[in-house]
C-alpha cells in the first residue's frame, strides 16, 4: 500500500503503539479522546519547514514519527541549532501556550508525521484537560532543561574542538553505543549542520574531523564514524 | 503549630501582584498547607547544580544569582531573579537535577514545597498548573534569549606540535 513518503502514518492515538513510551502521550483516556477531535495527522518530506521562528504561533506540532532540526538565530545572526528533536517531542509548545512568536526554526531532517493542533483548540483543551496540562509543563521543563545545557555548553567551553568532542560523545550516549570499545555513529548532519549545532563554521568542522582522522581518533566508513580513541576524544571534551 | 515566621499566603500584601501567587482561594489554602518558610540571609545557596531535586523556592522577598559552572569551575551568571519568581521549577517537573545554583543577594524570605507536594496539588489544582505553565513559557524565552546572545564561539587554532 502507497503511503505518503514512505511512511506508515499512526491515525490514531487510541491505537498507537508507541504511546506508552511517549510521556506527552501518557494521558487519561477521555483527554485522549479529546485529543483525538483536535489533532490533524500530517506526513512531510525531509526539507520541510513546520514553523519559522518569529512567526505568529498557529498551534503546536506533536513529532510522532521522524526527527526535526530546531534552530535559532543568534543577535550577530548566525543560525544555531538548539537540538535534534525526536519522536514524542511537542514544538512550538511555549509560543501557542503564551500566544507569542515561535522561538525557534524547525525543519524536517526525515520524513516525518507530525500530529498538529490550532493554537485555540489547544488553549481550550488545556483549560478542560487538567493531566495534559501536567504534561505540557513537563514538556516544557525538559526544554528549558536543554536551554541551560545549551548556555553552558556555548558560553563555557573555549574552542570548537572541545564542544565537536563533547556532540560526538553525546550522540554516542543517545544512540546506546556509548558503552563499546569503539562507538559508532550514523551522521544525519552535514559539516554546515554541525557547525550550527555548536556555534562555528563549516570549515573549522572539516578542519576538525581531518585533524581527529588524522590523530586515529575517529575513521570513517561512508555516513557512519567509528570512534577508535574513546579516551582520547574524552580529554578533547575536557580539555 | 505555626511559628512567627510563618506567614499565611492570604496576608501576603504583594500577593495580587505576583503571577504564581495570584491564585483562587481553595488553591491558596491548599499551598498555605504545603509550603514551609525559610529565611535565607544574603549568600545562602538554597540549591546547586547537578544536586537531586528536592522542590521548589518560591522567592517571596530579595533576589537570587542563578548561575551554571563549567567542569573546570568557571562561572557563568544565567540572570538575578527578583520577588515573586520561583525556582527550581522545571527541575521539580522533570525530576531531573537542578539545572543551576540559586544563591541569595539579599536577606531574602523563601518559601519551599516538597516536589511530592507542589505534584499532587498541581494535579488537584488546574489554574496553579496553568500558571506553571506560563511561568515556565517566560523561563524557557528568558534560556532562548540568553542562547541567543552567547551565540558563537570563538575558535583557537590548535598548534602544529600538541606534546600533551
Amino acid at each position: 500500500m502507497l503511503s505518503p513518503y514512505g511512511l506508515d502514518i499512526i491515525e490514531s492515538c487510541m491505537t498507537c503503539k508507541v504511546r506508552a513510551e511517549r510521556l506527552f502521550c501518557e494521558i487519561s483516556t477521555p483527554s485522549l479522546q479529546a485529543f483525538e477531535q483536535i489533532k490533524y495527522a500530517t506526513a512531510y518530506p525531509k526539507g520541510a519547514v513546520l514553523f519559522v521562528e518569529g512567526q505568529a504561533p498557529r498551534g503546536i506540532f506533536v513529532l510522532c514519527k521522524g526527527r526535526v532540526k530546531l534552530s535559532i538565530c543568534s543577535t550577530d545572526g548566525k543560525t544555531l541549532i538548539l537540538k535534534i528533536a525526536e519522536p514524542g517531542e511537542v514544538l512550538g509548545l511555549s509560543a501557542t501556550v503564551a500566544g507569542k512568536p515561535y522561538e525557534l526554526t524547525a525543519e524536517t531532517i526525515d520524513p516525518c508525521q507530525v500530529n498538529f493542533v490550532k493554537r485555540e483548540d489547544f488553549q481550550r483543551y488545556l483549560r478542560e484537560h487538567g493531566d495534559a496540562c501536567l504534561r505540557v509543563a513537563e514538556q516544557l521543563s525538559e526544554k528549558y532543561n536543554n536551554a541551560c545545557h545549551e548556555v553552558r555548553s556555548l558560553g563555557l567551553s573555549h574552542s570548537a574542538g572541545e564542544k565537536l568532542a563533547k556532540l560526538l560523545l553525546e550522540w554516542t550516549s543517545r544512540n546506546g553505543e556509548a558503552a563499546k570499545q569503539e562507538p559508532r555513529l550514523k551522521l544525519a548532519l552535514t559539516h554546515e549542520e554541525i557547525a550550527q549545532m555548536i556555534g562555528t563554521s563549516r570549515e573549522t568542522v572539516t578542519r576538525l574531523f581531518a585533524d581527529l582522522k588524522r590523530r586515529q581518533i575517529v575513521q570513517s566508513k561512508g555516513s557512519t564514524l567509528l570512534i577508535r580513541n574513546k579516551a582520547a576524544l574524552k580529554a578533547m571534551a575536557t580539555n | 503549630m505555626e511559628s512567627a515566621n510563618q506567614q499565611s499566603c492570604f496576608d501576603c500584601i504583594l500577593r495580587p501582584d505576583r503571577v504564581f501567587c495570584d491564585l483562587p482561594s481553595e488553591a491558596l489554602e491548599a499551598f498555605d498547607h504545603i509550603k514551609e518558610v525559610c529565611p535565607s540571609p544574603r549568600g545562602t545557596v538554597l540549591f546547586e547544580e547537578g544536586r537531586p531535586v528536592r522542590g521548589i523556592y518560591v522567592l517571596c522577598d530579595g533576589r537570587a544569582k542563578l548561575s551554571v559552572c563549567s567542569e573546570k569551575g568557571k562561572r557563568l551568571i544565567m540572570r538575578v531573579a527578583g520577588p515573586g519568581e520561583v525556582l527550581g521549577l522545571s527541575a521539580c517537573l522533570s525530576g531531573t537535577p537542578y539545572e543551576v545554583t540559586a544563591e541569595t543577594l539579599d536577606n531574602a524570605r523563601v518559601t519551599f514545597v516538597r516536589r511530592k507536594e507542589l505534584l499532587k496539588f498541581l494535579r488537584e489544582h488546574r489554574e496553579a498548573c496553568m500558571q506553571v505553565v506560563h511561568l515556565l513559557s517566560e523561563d524557557l524565552h528568558t534560556a532562548y534569549t540568553r542562547v541567543r546572545a552567547v551565540g558563537m564561539v570563538r575558535t583557537r587554532r590548535p598548534s602544529l606540535a600538541t606534546a600533551h
